[in-house]
């Protein structure tokens, strides 16, 4: 489905209360255009949790389920055996959590899941830090980054761990489907998406989802930014349809300096912390290529 | 004992406010507590901050609610809220205006304190942040605290966060705003719509708040409701679209995060829906023809 | 009728299979192992028709059952002590969304030390969850209140989830004669599940949504109400399953010889059997001793304790697990339920960790209790039996 001939109907109402220029949202709303109104939603605690929804008020137009933050994949997994055992296979399970539910604690449900190959769509939108509990690193934080438990400090400056790649966790798995994705591709995006929707089975997608709060960035910066990710090669988009990978993007390798200069979160970094990420960014490329290559037909 | 509520956006630093208020008041060996809403309030989105001030010890641990002084940050705020609602007989409202007091109206005649404290921030640090003018404002205009004793506040308060350079400017602008505040008596306006709340009984609440949407006198409740939340309050830039540009690409309805662009029944040009845009700027960004400017509102 | 003997962990897995669960989401914990295993058996050999899924912790086996009822069927899940306290948050949520999940608990002591014998300090923490509690005595128990427990559970007045706690190895490990009725008999008591909240799109219903105070305060009232509610409820199916089954249990209490009591002792569990001898051999010596047999825990039987305590000089408490510095809990409860009576309340600890109660120490209680009677107050409050260098 490419961009023009989504449906107009949103599932995900306007209304909700999600920061200005939060990507999570663009996300959301386009994720439910293409899931359609057949699908049951998953929520933890997260930034999503919040802003889509306040008591008396939600912004889903779908049957919409929250319960707790580390257990997406377990409750999405209640969910959708519940739909078998009603002969409904007619309809979607979407888990949408944030990187901290997901990489951390959300984990072992998560890899639980997985591991069972449980019929569900789960997306981890991925804003690189815990943004509803205001601004917290978790592992798919990346190195240097400024995070009111990683502050610039006057001894250390920024997060010391580098971010965790949880997809290729997930592609270890051995699930039917495993993706990257990023907006600033859209018709990339729309595909995984649809893709995603069209299998059985246990799939994963990992949304980069800009935060212009959480990142110290302008409100308008989340497309641009998104797509000097993916130049710099700071994210790769690939994907792995039943172990088959594909790299989608071969990066430009455009100096991460001008994606880092974008944020605040980055405004403290030292040239040797720069050049750090940086050479991080040229050893994480050629373990891609060489790893998901090898797993290319 | 006084007690204050300041109206900002999410963002503004309304909190730091109230809490560089009660420092101040401190240092005149008062007891004085602020804190925010209890909420969850995002960025851009209307919120509320709070400070008692008192001779001895304060046992109320309540919000505010029957304020004897109200601070303003945002200009546009006032034709939102009612930033009156629960003004104490004789108290006062001050607001960052450009208006003098005589010409601001507000939805009743009250004491009125008036500052043009954006242009005063602009001025003296050259960034439209209120927080602190706002607070000289509000020394001068009800003469509760020194102008000393607010500028040691905001030292207080600001210095540990932004940094001591930085703090110092900001206690500058409240000297600033102290010299040019004005106070008088406001012009009684249009009265606001009193926002309706859906607040059924124990009989009525549905059990384990599993909602379906729903019609209620309070408007609508429960799945796909979030749309009575008009979020176009938040905004403080607007997009000016040009038509004649318009390639009708879509990208700008594509990547709104608050479904705020509708494409038109013809599929061809696009129109804003204004009581849900946030002003965050991602269309302009992201058209490839200029066709959209962001201009301030 | 079907006897054979079974243990309280087979029982259980029988319960879960006649009353037509259609979602088991469980992990397995030493004792509440052989639950997990039989249902497995039972699944794989085609007896029990339903979707079990083996989880990768507690924690995910109650979100998983929270998730799955919300959508629209009966689950059924069983754990034990460590496995209940890691499930503890997602206690609270089954309860507040109103779910009526079913979960047989093999009471075993909870860390630390690591052991795995029977302690009630597993399932007393989790009095504040909203969980209904019910303490059986013997296998067959064990059975029927599954079965009663999803009438219970089900119940338009009640919609709140119960456990059904039982002993470990003294029920879990033992096998006894068990009636094992089957599906025929149980579908004539327990109907067919119909979900009262789903999550199907042709009637999307919003379950868990982020809520601020206006709302909280009223839920947990019906919570509450809803708890109340319940005693009545499981009076009535307590009479329904006696008419159809020839088992009446009492409902929230049972009493045994009371009736000319001088002295009760109040009881939870397996140490009801061994009392149940004790009072029978003290009425031989002409002692006026009596039993209480405290089934539910919550919902709490506050009026029929006072009843009781209308009628007797002294009431002895006995607990398996200690609220520290305040002596059991269900002391603790019935000193709030007994509260202006000024007659001796005594608390007796024994059996902790899983260490054997014998006729001796249930005799010792009722003789404190025979005597606190006579003087018409007690020396100690609080008793640890049988406990090393502490004077009973």
């Amino acid at each position: 489905m490419n961009m023009k001939d989504l449906p107009d109907k949103e599932l995900f109402t306007s209304g909700h209360t999600a920061c200005p220029g939060c990507a999570a949202p663009i996300v959301v709303r386009n994720v439910m255009k293409i899931l359609g109104e057949k699908t049951l939603v998953y929520n933890p605690a997260c930034c999503l949790l919040v802003f889509g929804g306040t008591y008396p008020w939600v912004a889903w137009e779908v049957p919409y389920h929250h319960v707790a933050f580390e257990n997406t994949g377990a409750c999405a997994t209640g969910m959708t055996r519940a739909l078998k055992r009603m002969d409904r296979d007619d309809c979607t399970v979407l888990g949408m959590a944030g990187d901290g539910g997901t990489a951390d604690i959300g984990f072992q449900a998560l890899s639980g899941a997985a591991e069972r190959n449980e019929d569900i769509l789960y997306l981890m939108y991925d804003n690189e830090a815990y943004m509803n509990t205001g601004i917290q690193r978790s592992g798919a934080t990346p190195f240097g980054a400024w995070t009111t438990t990683t502050p610039a400090g006057k001894v250390i400056g920024g997060k010391e761990q580098f971010k965790k790649d949880v997809a290729q966790i997930m592609l270890a798995h051995a699930v039917p489907y495993v993706a990257t994705a990023n907006l600033a591709y859209p018709a990339d995006f729309l595909r995984k998406v649809e893709k995603a929707k069209n299998m059985k089975g246990f799939r994963f997608l990992q949304v980069y989802s800009p935060c212009p709060t959480g990142w110290r960035a302008d409100t308008d910066s989340a497309i641009k930014l998104s797509k000097m990710a993916v130049e710099t090669g700071l994210w790769t988009q690939w994907e792995a349809d039943h172990g088959v990978v594909k790299i989608n993007a071969k990066p430009k390798f455009t100096p991460i300096r001008d994606y880092l200069k974008l944020q605040g979160r980055f405004a403290h970094m030292t040239d040797e912390q720069i050049d750090v990420l940086q050479e991080w960014v040229k050893k994480k490329w050629e373990r891609d290529e060489k790893w998901l290559g090898a797993l290319s037909e | 004992m006084f007690e204050v509520r300041f109206h900002g956006r999410g963002g503004q630093g309304a909190v730091m406010a109230a809490q560089a208020l009660a420092s101040a008041a401190f240092r005149e060996d008062k007891y004085a507590v602020a804190f925010p809403f209890f909420g969850a309030e995002r960025r851009g989105a209307p919120v509320l901050a709070f400070a008692r001030v008192h001779d001895t010890k304060i046992y109320e641990k309540t919000q505010v609610y029957t304020p004897d002084y109200v601070v303003v940050l945002d200009d546009k705020l006032p034709q939102l809220v009612d930033v009156t609602a629960g003004l104490k007989e004789g108290g006062m409202v001050i607001l960052n205006t450009r208006e003098q007091p005589d010409e601001v109206e507000l939805p009743t005649a009250v004491r009125c304190g008036a500052v043009d404290a954006t242009g005063v921030a602009l001025e003296v640090f050259g960034q439209p942040i209120t927080n602190s003018a706002i607070l000289g404002a509000f020394a001068k205009a009800t003469g509760e605290l020194s102008i000393e004793a607010v500028e040691q506040g905001i030292r207080d308060i600001f210095g540990p966060r932004i940094g001591e350079k930085k703090a110092e400017k900001n206690a500058e602008a409240a000297r600033v705003a102290y010299e040019r505040t004005e106070a008088g008596t406001c012009k009684a306006g249009k009265a606001l719509d009193a926002s309706k709340k859906w607040l059924p009984d124990v009989h009525d609440q549905p059990m384990g708040l599993a909602t379906r949407k729903t019609e209620t006198e309070a408007g609508l409740v429960g799945i796909g409701s979030f749309c009575e939340n008009k979020t176009g309050s938040w905004r403080t830039f607007k997009p000016e679209y040009d038509a004649d540009k318009c390639i009708m690409c879509q990208q700008c309805w594509f990547y709104c995060p608050d479904a705020a662009i509708k494409r038109n029944d013809e599929r061809s040009l696009v129109s804003w829906d204004f009581d849900y845009c946030k002003g965050c700027g991602i269309c302009a960004s992201v058209c490839p023809v200029d066709a959209i400017k962001m201009e301030r509102e | 009728m079907v006897k054979r003997v079974v243990t309280g962990n087979y029982a259980a897995a029988h319960g879960a299979k006649i009353s037509r669960a259609e979602f088991v989401a469980a992990y397995p914990i030493t004792p509440q192992t052989f639950i997990v295993e039989h249902i497995s058996e039972f699944v794989n050999d085609g007896e029990m028709d339903c979707d079990f899924v083996r989880m990768e912790s507690e924690h995910s086996a109650m979100s998983a059952m929270v998730s799955a009822a919300a959508t629209g069927v009966r689950t059924f899940t069983a754990t034990a002590s460590q496995g209940l306290a890691l499930m503890h948050e997602i206690l609270f949520i089954g309860a507040a969304i109103r779910l009526p999940l079913v979960m047989p608990v093999v009471n075993r002591t909870v860390a630390a030390p690591i052991g795995i014998w029977a302690e009630y300090n597993d399932t007393m923490p989790q009095r504040d969850t909203g969980w209904m509690q019910v303490y059986v005595e013997d296998n067959q128990e064990v059975l029927d209140m599954v079965l009663q427990a999803y009438r219970i559970a089900e119940n338009r007045d009640v919609l709140l989830p119960m456990m059904v706690n039982l002993d470990a190895f003294i029920l879990s490990h033992t096998v006894e004669p068990v009636d094992l009725y089957g599906y025929e008999e149980a579908d004539k008591f327990l109907p067919k599940y119909e979900p009262h909240v789903h999550l199907l799109p042709e009637d999307p219903m919003a379950i868990g949504t982020f809520t601020p105070p206006e709302y909280i305060q009223e839920l947990r009232y019906q919570t509450d109400a809803a708890m109340e509610a319940s005693k009545k409820v499981i009076g009535e199916v307590n009479k329904e399953f006696a008419d159809l089954f020839g088992r009446d249990y009492g409902g929230l209490i049972e009493e045994y010889r009371t009736d000319d009591a001088e002295v009760v002792l109040v009881t939870l569990g397996t140490v009801t059997s061994t009392a149940r001898k004790v009072v029978d051999d003290l009425r031989e010596e002409g002692k006026a001793v009596g039993l209480v047999k405290l089934r539910f825990f919550r919902p709490y039987p506050t009026d029929e304790l006072r009843a009781i305590a209308d009628r007797v000089k002294a009431v002895g408490i006995y607990d398996r697990s200690i609220a520290f510095n305040n002596g059991g809990p269900s002391f603790i409860e019935a000193k709030s339920a007994l509260y202006g009576y000024t007659i001796p309340i005594v608390n007796f600890l024994a059996g902790i960790g899983g260490r054997d109660v014998f006729y001796s120490d249930v005799k010792l209680m009722f003789e404190t209790l025979l005597e606190a009677a006579s003087k018409g107050e007690a020396e100690k409050d609080v008793i640890w039996m049988s406990t090393r260098g502490v004077d009973a």
